[in-house]
């Protein structure tokens, strides 16, 4: 008897205790953000109450300088007088995602397109966005500039920020970085080679270079070929072709300017380094960055932050980042630098978007641009050439040697089971290419076939 | 009568903890894959729409899908054809001979199956790198490598799954025939080596019949744990690269959820539940036998 009322107590307090467990204990004091002010010059009689949430994903540049999210929050704190509880993580998708599926959103997340959960472009494809136009005429904190007003030209004129096509910002963008063909200066300077400035220079180079035993290209990842196709776009055709073959239109695949893309590319895929493909992969894919550090291969398309993710690894002697535009697709014609930039956005769903508003206006504060530039990261605004430092003098110069800025991406479709996001449909066949189990005939079909669906399925 | 009702309100009480939470994070997800299979709709999507089968008729029509079902049918077929015989070999002669360092043996086949996969991955992606990777490093002796072989390119990433997930799974197994094949007795074995048998007739005649109860438990387990592990080291070593040449059912599903289809993804994840399903209950049919007793 004794026993059987101890085996029922106990019973009794497990299942109190998986009760208690499963009750909700995120104390959340945030308030409605009703009180929050929309001009953000003054904070201290609005948020006392407010509290919000921001997400962050972190990435190389929180290695750089650890710290510096918090840093920016607590700044942001102190001029406003809104709390932030701040969500740093490297697999951002996988904390926020599941109780974002429950309808907790945070009031800011940071964190770009291209990634390969393709958050962000869920929400943009659902239209789950906050619009954040007024955004722009607001007043910084602490500041007595609007956010326009300091935000670098072009920035919100893309589809990356203005997703929809219809004039209205729902993307704030964030650490730019110019994109483009990162190489061993050291080697060339060594080999007397000149970098190349039109394709044809680079065909040259790459015989030279494979009489040496040295390949001309590798890549990380596919996925690291939007910034190159991009510009690529850019070199060929301009901006007007650009714009068409972006927003997917009709017959775009068949002009002379698509003709060209397709060619280099499947021209750069006979010159790749052969192994590139088998370690182009998430978890390899630095081995392939590796092959330019070993001078086994000339080029890679990459991003500033290649330097830092690269600092421990073991290179050949007198080796010296360098980074080119794309070369120009016939003698003297223009030649292009990816910007590649984050986004930081307000989910519709947030709690808090007026006060969610400030933190995004804040972000563009010198107070916040200088604690990013420690990192490396490097907002887009005006005058922030001066706090550049090391190799990122020369990187950011790129667009001051002749180089012109590319901007915008793929325009948002509504995904459609069998499709393929843009990057298994333009990207990810560049492996085979190189394997050579696809000829270019065949992916230049399956790019078409896959955009005439995707045009049908536009978003906006 | 009165101690037989307090008794079973005691048990019920005792048992429901347990059928609760089993109710409410097992059968419940699931029933909720099959009704969110028949919606379109992303994962953080507010709104859903119903499409009834449309996802299905879709999927047929899916070449990606149908490749990633294809590698999956090849691994479960492959794996387990592989590992079920090495581990019934190596089991065999663990139990049957008289070895040197027989524990050392056992130890050692059992290893793989305490590390993570993620660190399996990792082992096997430093074999199969094209340049000073183990395996090219040793065929580099007798062939020339200007052309390294490339065992993460598209031909062989499929070859190269299956080694590594055989290379894992053999512990578990061995160490279960060798569990059951303990159990026989040695007179058996005695008494028909007496009458003339070599090693392979016992093999075939008496330790296969004998311990066939626990095959048929593990050619289940095979084909659920082929389809899991196959995605765990898709997801870790291949990514299912290149170009999708990797894929298999569930990182397929996986993909397609991050690509804003989770209805679609839900689709698949009904397919390879009914798959597995209906394999294993085809294989324990096929295998069925009257269950000999010693």
């Amino acid at each position: 008897m004794m026993k059987k009322g101890l085996a029922l107590v106990l019973a009794v307090v497990m299942t109190l205790a998986l009760v208690a467990c499963g009750g909700n204990n995120s104390t959340n004091n945030a308030g409605n953000g009703s009180n929050a002010g929309n001009t953000g010059d003054t904070g201290s009689d609005a948020g006392e109450t407010t509290t919000i949430k921001v997400a962050a994903l972190e990435s190389a540049y929180e290695e750089a300088y650890p710290g510096m999210w918090q840093e920016v929050c607590d700044a942001f704190t102190a001029q406003t007088g809104i709390q932030v509880e701040l969500t740093l993580e490297r697999n951002l998708e996988d904390v926020i995602g599941a109780s974002m599926q429950g309808g907790d959103y945070p009031d800011v997340i940071h964190l770009a397109t291209g990634r390969e959960a393709g958050l962000t472009e869920q929400f943009i494809k659902d239209k789950n966005i906050a619009d954040i136009t007024d955004v722009l005429s607001m007043t910084v904190p602490g500041e007595d500039v609007t956010v326009a007003d300091k935000l670098a030209g072009g920035f919100t004129d893309t589809a990356l920020t203005n997703p929809y096509g219809d004039g209205k910002t729902y993307l704030a963008p964030m650490f730019y970085s110019p994109c483009g063909l990162f190489y061993n200066a050291g080697l060339f300077e060594e080999k007397g080679w000149d970098v190349p400035t039109t394709w044809d220079e680079m065909w040259e180079l790459g015989d030279k270079a494979a009489a040496e035993g040295i390949s001309l290209f590798t890549y990380p990842t596919t996925g690291y070929f939007d910034a190159f196709l991009y510009a690529l776009m850019y070199t060929v055709g301009g901006p007007e072709f650009f714009n068409e073959a972006t927003t997917y239109a009709e017959g775009v695949w068949d002009t002379p300017e698509a003709q060209q893309c397709f060619d280099i590319i499947n021209k750069l895929a006979s010159y790749t380094n052969p192994i590139t493909p088998a370690q182009a992969n998430d978890q390899d894919f630095t081995m392939n960055q590796q092959l330019v550090l070993d001078n086994k291969a000339l080029f890679m398309p990459n991003g500033t932050w290649i330097v830092g993710e690269m600092a421990e690894a073991p290179r050949a002697e007198g080796f010296q980042w360098g980074m080119t535009a794309l070369p120009a697709a016939t003698e003297g014609g223009d030649r292009y630098s990816y910007t590649w930039f984050e986004q930081a956005w307000i989910p519709a769903g947030a709690q808090n978007i007026d006060a969610a508003k400030q933190f995004l206006a804040f972000l563009y504060s010198d107070t916040a641009c200088e604690i990013f530039a420690k990192g490396g990261a490097i907002q887009p605004v005006l005058g922030v050439a001066d706090m550049l430092e090391g190799d990122n003098v020369m990187f950011y110069s790129i667009y001051d040697n002749g180089a012109k800025a590319a901007m915008g991406n793929f325009a948002a479709y509504t995904a459609v089971p069998g499709l393929g996001t843009v990057r298994e449909v333009f990207l990810d066949p560049v492996n085979s290419l190189v394997e050579g189990t696809l000829t270019e005939e065949e992916w230049i079909a399956n790019v078409k076939a896959a955009s005439d669906q995707m045009r049908a399925n536009l978003v906006g | 009568m009165r101690t037989n009702r307090r008794r079973s309100g005691f048990i019920a009480l005792c048992v429901a903890p347990a059928t609760i939470l089993f109710f409410i994070f097992m059968i419940l997800p699931t029933i909720n894959v099959f009704r969110m299979s028949l919606f379109q709709r992303g994962a953080y999507s507010p709104t859903e729409t119903f499409v009834g089968m449309g996802n299905f008729t879709a999927l047929m029509k899916d070449t990606n899908f149908i490749r990633s079902m294809q590698n999956t049918i090849l691994l479960v077929v492959v794996v387990t054809i592989i590992t079920f015989a090495l581990a019934l070999i190596f089991a065999n002669i663990l139990t049957r001979e008289k070895l040197v360092g027989q524990n050392f043996f056992r130890v050692v086949f059992y290893i793989p199956n305490i590390l993570s996969v993620v660190v399996i991955s990792g082992i096997f992606s430093a074999i199969y790198k094209p340049e000073n990777g183990m395996l090219n490093s040793i065929i580099g002796l007798f062939r020339d490598m200007t052309n390294p072989i490339l065992w993460k390119g598209e031909s062989l990433v499929m070859v190269s799954l299956i080694i590594a997930m055989v290379w894992q799974a053999i512990g578990y197994y061995m160490v279960m025939y060798m569990a059951s094949m303990a159990a026989v007795p040695n007179s058996l074995y005695e008494s028909s080596a007496l009458d003339g048998a070599g090693r392979w007739t016992q093999f075939f005649q008496i330790t296969l019949p004998l311990i066939w109860t626990n095959i048929r438990t593990t050619l289940t387990f095979f084909i659920i744990s082929t389809i899991n592990m196959a995605f765990l080291f898709v997801k870790a070593m291949t990514s299912g690269g290149p170009n999708g040449a990797s894929e298999v059912a569930l990182s397929y599903m996986y993909g397609q959820k991050d690509a804003g289809l989770y209805g679609y993804s839900m689709a698949i994840g009904v397919v390879i539940f009914l798959f597995s399903f209906l394999l294993s209950a085809l294989v324990n049919k096929v295998t069925k036998r009257e269950p000999l007793e010693f």
